[in-house]
């Protein structure tokens, strides 16, 4: 399955909704063009719902991480919500977890972005 | 007694990444056949993918008239993956650490590194005639050995 991206908006803030798998070629350029796209339209505030990602390679560790600094060179901000255990093992192991700001709760994640 | 081999699996592609399908589609059977619990089955998976598609892009340079080969076996103690290209590009000790603060925002090199943490041996060699081969070795026995380290 490759991934599939649903976004809603709560306020200013976009709440992309993954599933699926972020892997080379498909499913990191639907995230890149997607977030590219919003921050052309104003947007500066985004938060990735992992919760449904069910693998995730180093190319789409990659285009969290280039989203990440896209996102931040322009002022915004982009943060990761609900990851998985496999998710957050990678993180831990590429040491993502120092860069990203993580939350397992979504009201706790809008509360910082404010 | 050594442990009676199972069945083994191989595959040889073109170096392009839409062939990586057909990598997935082998790795699916070799778990099913060698009845990986999922957690398990998940890191195969990933960590062969990322071989493969190094191999693809590093080794053979997405070169469409080079090959990849992928051989994946088990003992039933362990399972073993090679990993063969006709290019060489890299070598593992010179693979720059992607968790070094001056690499941490680069959006790529962090494969080899997803490779080490979950699988028990990891060696590259030159074959001969040319090429690389990456054998790896996964231990289906220990505490949490089913998890990355």
């Amino acid at each position: 399955m490759s991934m599939l991206l649903n976004p809603r908006r709560l306020d200013d803030v976009v709440i992309l909704d993954l599933s699926g798998r972020i892997t080379m070629g498909e499913g990191t350029l639907v995230l890149r063009d997607r977030i590219r796209k919003l921050l052309a339209a104003g947007d500066q505030k985004f938060l990735l719902n992992l919760a449904d990602v069910d693998y995730i390679d180093s190319s789409g560790l990659g285009e969290l991480v280039s989203s990440f600094t896209t996102v931040r060179n322009q002022g915004g901000q982009l943060k990761l919500l609900n990851l998985t255990r496999r998710v957050q093992d990678l993180l831990q192991i590429t040491k993502l977890l120092t860069v990203f700001e993580v939350f397992n709760n979504e009201a706790a994640a809008l509360k910082t972005m404010t | 007694m050594a442990a009676k081999r199972r069945r083994s699996f191989e595959l040889t592609i073109p170096s392009r990444i839409e062939q990586m399908e057909a990598v997935h589609a082998l790795i699916e059977e070799a778990v099913k056949e060698y009845k990986l619990n999922n957690e398990m089955a998940h890191w195969i998976e990933l960590s062969v993918s990322e071989s493969m598609i190094n191999a693809i892009q590093h080794g053979n340079k997405a070169d469409p008239s080079k090959q990849a080969t992928l051989r994946i076996s088990s003992s039933g103690d362990a399972i073993e993956i090679i990993v063969e290209d006709e290019g060489c590009g890299f070598t593992l000790d010179k693979v720059a650490d992607p968790t070094d603060k001056a690499n941490l925002l680069k959006p790529s090199g962090r494969g080899i590194l997803i490779i080490r943490s979950f699988m028990d041996e990891v060696d590259l060699s030159q074959r001969e005639g040319g090429g690389c081969r990456l054998r790896m070795v996964k231990r289906l026995s220990g505490l949490d050995g089913d998890r990355p380290r």
